[in-house]
């Protein structure tokens, strides 16, 4: 399939977002194309979060414009954002017991209507998604009893079954040890291809440089650099950022 | 998949468990007389064994048709409604009883059926009314209280915020109820729930708002399996989150009140069936609400039932099975499991 490279997947103009008063996103402006691989990092409180829930309409503008998909994202229906951008949360907290499959199978939910499902095809779907990130032996586990580790992966599958154009994750290798660290952030990559575009928040500023061909960086809620990670990720911007000395961030 | 033959099982088993519960009490009615009365009388098609005696076909008719189908509506929409109670805020203990629903349609309820015009707001429907306005209020008042859809809510802060919404108004029942000269013994089959006042009439008021809150809600699990991982996980899976917040809440309050206006206060019957559904087809409210309408039919059928045959409220035989299995329920959950 032929994708025009100028095609807008994500786009913010001069977004700018308050909550009760207090500005939280200030002049953001970005466009992500088809295909990219973002990392977005800052210290705690830059904004990272919210400038993801602000592009995937869960956190109302007060002025400005998000594109999704070439198309303003203040006019599309719930569903049709669910369909173009899949959120992978920094944690999955479930209620009531839940099988790994039935989990991923509510990924599902934005490409059918009415009261019956999942169907055979969602189901189909859903283990596709648990094989795409290594995850089909834990199916059948109750979710509450998987590791931090296993839980990324199943969240992630979770958004795979979304079948969206984009995969936005917030912190998907936070309370990780190494290796599972390693192993989601190498499933990211392997992820981003033309058809899908990973957007992620993330702290392992080495794991950032390595992976990331874009670093968007933010500070109190603007987008301070953007563009590859050692033009970005400076000794300077990261004393700047996240405020420590530079003499110190020179050594990270 | 399991879930529609599951459904069709349980429809099969609650039917045959409405044709021996029609047939049992003081006059006892075999099941084959029942079939063939029911047949003739509601179909106009004779089935054997044909006997049908004017006694036997008045009790079926008038007596105990009326309360046996009062008990599967009941059973149904209280399970339904905590079901979704339970999924919206994504919490095993939420049931209509627990979060005060059920108080505040009863007080509505009780307050409608003593003003003077009591018998003739039952021909227009005024006690189902007033009993989900009383809903609503105690659900907005529990919501507003708790915090819920800021984020900032917390499992434990909406049950006891329920708790105590639901103690006040249990309180201020019994109050009006005593201050208007009802007996004791009217208030407290009121409050511990029964089927002893569903005739046809009572019946007729009370069912088209039971069979359409009930019968929409079962049919809004799509909407309703977003909110499992939490209203942010929700709106990213396409739910409108306030939307379907509202429907469902309002769906569920009417339910409720359709139900405590015919019955009174029935607990543990919207606590325990949803989980029972959830153990046979995992948590998704799609599957998990139309197989507690069944559920909930049937349990409450048994109990009324067994409450008829020893004379005591509905809402003792519900308390005896559903308090223990509540209590077991927690001690699974403390035990790793479940819930």
């Amino acid at each position: 399939m032929q994708i025009d490279p100028s095609y807008e997947l994500i786009g913010a103009r001069n977004v700018r977002v308050e909550i009760g008063g207090k500005l939280i996103l200030d002049e953001i402006n970005l466009k992500i194309g088809v295909g990219e691989r973002v990392a977005i990092v800052g210290a705690n409180g830059a904004g990272k979060t919210s400038l993801l829930r602000a592009l995937s309409g869960t956190l109302p503008v007060a002025s400005g414009e998000v594109i999704l998909c070439t198309e303003p994202l203040s006019g599309l229906s719930r569903a049709t954002i669910a369909r173009s951008i899949a959120v992978v949360g920094a944690d999955l907290v479930l209620p009531f017991a839940t099988r790994a499959d039935e989990l991923v199978a509510l990924g599902r939910l934005p490409h059918g209507r009415g009261p019956s499902g999942p169907t055979a095809h969602d189901r189909e779907r859903a283990a596709a998604a648990l094989e795409r990130v290594g995850a089909s032996h834990l199916a059948a586990r109750d979710v509450r009893t998987l590791s931090a580790g296993e839980k990324q992966l199943i969240a992630i599958a979770l958004g795979l079954a979304q079948e969206t154009p984009i995969l936005a994750l917030d912190e998907p290798t936070v309370h990780l040890d190494l290796k599972h660290r390693v192993e989601i952030a190498d499933l990211l990559v392997s992820l981003a291809d033309r058809a899908r575009t990973v957007v992620a928040i993330f702290h392992e500023i080495d794991m950032v440089r390595q992976l990331f061909p874009r670093v968007i960086l933010m500070k109190s809620g603007r987008i301070v650099a953007d563009g590859s990670p050692e033009s970005v990720l400076t000794v300077a911007r990261i004393a700047y950022a996240w405020g420590i000395p530079p003499e110190r961030a020179s050594r990270l | 998949m399991t879930s529609p033959r599951l459904l069709v099982g349980g429809a099969l088993l609650l039917s045959g468990v409405a044709v021996l519960a029609i047939g049992f009490g003081s006059v006892a009615i075999a099941p084959g007389d029942v079939i063939s009365i029911l047949a003739r009388q509601l179909f106009g098609v004779d089935v054997p064994p044909f006997i049908q005696s004017a006694g036997a076909t008045s009790i079926v008719m008038e007596l105990r048709l009326p309360r046996i189908l009062a008990a599967i509506l009941v059973g149904a929409a209280l399970a339904v409604a905590g079901g979704a109670f339970q999924s919206l805020l994504r919490n095993p203990l939420a049931d209509p009883y627990v979060l005060g629903t059920s108080s505040g349609a009863a007080l509505g309820a009780a307050i409608a059926i003593l003003l003077p015009i009591g018998c003739v707001a039952w021909e227009l429907g005024g006690v189902q009314l007033a009993a989900f306005i009383g809903a609503l209020a105690s659900v907005g008042l529990v919501w507003r209280v708790a915090g819920i859809g800021s984020g900032e809510e917390r499992i434990a802060s909406v049950l006891l915020v329920g708790y105590a919404v639901a103690s006040l108004l249990a309180a201020a029942l019994s109050l009006v109820m005593l201050a208007s000269g009802a007996n004791l013994r009217a208030i407290f089959s009121f409050l511990l729930g029964g089927l002893d006042g569903a005739t046809w009439p009572r019946l007729a008021a009370a069912a088209l708002p039971l069979i359409a809150a009930t019968a929409l809600l079962a049919l809004r699990g799509r909407a309703l399996a977003g909110f499992l991982l939490g209203d942010e996980a929700a709106q990213h899976l396409g739910v409108d989150v306030r939307r379907e917040r509202r429907i469902a809440v309002a769906l569920a309050s009417l339910a409720t009140a359709a139900a405590v206006a015919l019955a009174g206060l029935i607990g543990f019957v919207g606590l325990v069936v949803p989980h029972l559904a959830r153990l046979a087809v995992g948590p998704d409210p799609r599957a998990v609400l139309p197989l507690s309408a069944i559920g909930g039919a049937l349990l409450l059928l048994l109990a009324d039932t067994i409450a008829r045959s020893i004379g005591v409220p509905v809402g003792v035989i519900t308390a005896l099975i559903g308090a223990p299995f509540l209590l077991w329920l927690l001690h699974r959950a403390r035990t790793g499991y479940a819930l």
